[in-house]
């Protein structure tokens, strides 16, 4: 049995953007539906790690999009809008990103890695914020070796 | 509104009082009734045999078959199944002529729309092709699951062998949930 796969290449560039940008999405896709209806269009950006892709929840933006009854495929497009929200306000951080787009309830989904590169962030390069767990683990330790030493010659004598 | 039709073959038989000529093998794979016995009948158009049971358990009855095409439907449109066969015998009155709708799965076929026709043939002394029609109109309630069809031909006087015949996946519900395909991502830009 000779099982064909064509994966084919999304032609997206990289792009750049400052936090606080918006950034408008167009998809195209194909339909069928018997009634008329309005579905929802989700889109966002994505970082991944050793655990899977992972939405940054904030920035995630959607739209409703109406569909015309139609009981042939139809093409059909639509816009959405998302807010890359800065990081200070609990937003995305500086970095590069995947972008994700989907319909709720469908198995719509269409995505690319590394695609949106976010820069801008205020403060996101100051090594005192980044270096600040390591230093209070350092300056925990500094506390409790002591107080061990400390125990340890109580009981040589 | 588009009348959107579906043709079933059920190939060739005889009434069950027949036992005078010789078995014509069917055109199409299926079980079949023995005109000779009343036994089920299993009929391999590759081997040219039929074959009744194995290892003491009949074999499932295997009447579904996969669609030559699929016909895609709305709630509020109409579908018409044709059923066709070939017949030669004595004229028989009000056979049945049956067609369903519905769901085929593991535990066989769940009926969901049915329809049928009392048909008399008349009397053929060679294989003639007879057909029999039913147009069904979908429910606003329609299950994107209800994409199976069968139809089948029984009873009558003389009774014929009830004879089955369907197809998987032969409809393409377009319900009140969207079915959407060829979803990319066309563009990307600050605004």
């Amino acid at each position: 049995m000779a099982l064909d796969l064509v994966l084919t290449l999304m032609a997206l560039e990289p792009k750049t953007f400052n936090a606080g940008d918006k950034v408008r999405v167009t998809v195209s896709f194909k339909y069928v539906i018997g009634v008329n209806t309005t579905v929802k269009l989700l889109a966002g950006p994505y970082y991944t790690n050793l655990f899977g892709k992972h939405m940054v929840d904030p920035c995630v933006g959607q739209a409703d999009v109406p569909l015309v009854a139609a009981s042939m495929p139809t093409a059909g497009s639509a816009t959405i809008d998302f807010l890359l929200i800065p990081k200070a306000q609990g937003g995305i951080d500086n970095g590069t990103y995947g972008l994700r787009v989907w319909v709720e309830d469908t198995n719509a989904v269409a995505e690319q890695d590394n695609v949106i590169i976010v820069t801008g962030n205020a403060g996101s390069g100051d090594m005192f914020t980044a270096m600040m767990p390591m230093l209070m683990m350092l300056m925990m330790l500094g506390m409790v070796m002591p107080m061990m030493q400390g125990l340890g010659g109580e009981e040589t004598e | 509104m588009e009348l959107k039709t579906l043709a079933i073959d059920l190939g060739e038989f005889k009434t069950l009082e027949e036992g005078t000529q010789p078995l014509q093998e069917p055109s199409a794979a299926g079980w079949y009734i023995d005109p000779k016995t009343g036994e089920r009948i299993f009929y391999d158009p590759n081997t040219h045999k039929f074959y009744t049971m194995a290892g003491g358990v009949y074999i499932p009855l295997g009447y579904m078959n996969p669609a030559p095409k699929q016909v895609t439907l709305a709630p509020g449109e109409k579908l018409k199944i044709t059923m066709s066969f070939k017949y030669a015998g004595p004229a028989i009155a009000s056979a049945v002529c049956y067609y369903s709708i519905g769901v085929y799965g593991l535990f066989g076929f769940d009926e969901k729309m049915v329809g049928q026709n009392s048909k008399s043939i008349p009397q053929y002394v060679t294989p003639t092709q007879v057909t029999d029609s039913y147009t069904f109109t979908l429910p606003t309630n329609v299950g994107n699951d209800w994409d199976d069809i069968y139809c089948k031909i029984y009873g009558g006087s003389p009774g014929v062998p009830q004879t089955l015949f369907g197809y998987e996946q032969a409809l393409l519900i377009v319900g009140k949930d969207p079915t959407i395909s060829e979803f990319t991502i066309a563009d990307f830009a600050k605004v």
